[in-house]
């Protein structure tokens, strides 16, 4: 008797048994590569926001392209867009979606802690409503992006 | 926030979006049967253009503003994509999704009032 054959080979493939390998692993670290990557772009283009440039070349964040940090912050952005690519291979967009949301409450905590930013109380309760709303829209921002 | 932060992030937002948005246009025409090019080079060429645009422009504004005030308006994207859905594709968004847009829309209005009253 013939196998039914799965077109998308959905349901046929189970995801890799290694640890390092486990979607659910990579969705966890792709929200800390995302928070990495805006982090070290904001220490970028702050270093550069000193150097002597003309004001309006300075205003296209061209001149953060000297600075290490930014490069840095690109290629963990590059990496974290592959990490995605895995990820988006087993598990759903909408589910992914809803877990990225975090990435927003990350970075505000690693903009306080590391960058040392004042957070007042009005901001935090801004980003926690942003948190929740992105939360709520996960499911109908994945439909949009994967038919648009 | 001045104003002007606050459209030139939008405009950021609207790149970025639209730029991922024509990328995936042309990428999804590559391989298909109809051989003609133009299509797709005007959305991979549009996409890159947008993406560069939004590259330089975000850039700028973490040169001047807190990364803990800018960020947030990235959760604007999924509001952004809901609308194009509803314009391009005619698709009405159920009361999750209105909720959801509702309180990311409120929480961006916060954080760009959330900066004390002196500094940009």
């Amino acid at each position: 008797m013939r196998d039914t054959i799965d077109p998308f080979m959905t349901t046929a493939i189970k995801p890799p048994s290694p640890w390092y390998l486990n979607p659910y692993f990579h969705l966890g670290l792709n929200c800390v590569l995302m928070a990495a990557s805006e982090l070290l772009l904001k220490v970028g283009a702050t270093e550069q926001s000193g150097i002597a440039a003309p004001e309006w070349l300075k205003g296209t964040g061209l001149t953060t392209l000297g600075s290490w940090w930014t490069v840095g912050g690109i290629a963990v952005y590059i990496l974290a867009f592959v990490n995605w690519l895995y990820v988006l291979r087993w598990i759903a967009l909408n589910l992914a979606y809803l877990v990225t949301s975090s990435v927003q409450v990350l970075i505000a905590l690693g903009a306080w802690m590391l960058l040392g930013e004042q957070i007042s109380l009005l901001r935090w309760g801004g980003i926690a409503l942003i948190t929740v709303g992105i939360v709520f829209s996960a499911q109908s921002s994945a439909h949009a992006e994967e038919k648009l | 926030m001045t104003a002007l932060a606050v459209v030139l992030v939008l405009i950021s937002q609207l790149a970025q979006v639209g730029g991922q948005i024509l990328l995936k246009h042309g990428m999804s025409l590559v391989g298909k049967p109809s051989r003609r090019t133009g299509p797709i080079l005007w959305g991979l060429g549009g996409g890159i253009a947008l993406l560069t645009a939004w590259f330089g422009l975000w850039m700028g504004l973490l040169q001047k503003l807190d990364l803990s005030l800018l960020y947030p308006f990235t959760g604007l994207s999924p509001v952004l994509m809901v609308l194009a859905a509803g314009v391009f594709l005619r698709e009405r968004a159920d009361w999750r999704t209105w909720l959801g847009v509702s309180l990311i829309t409120a929480g961006t209005v916060i954080v760009a009032f959330s900066v004390p009253a002196g500094s940009p």
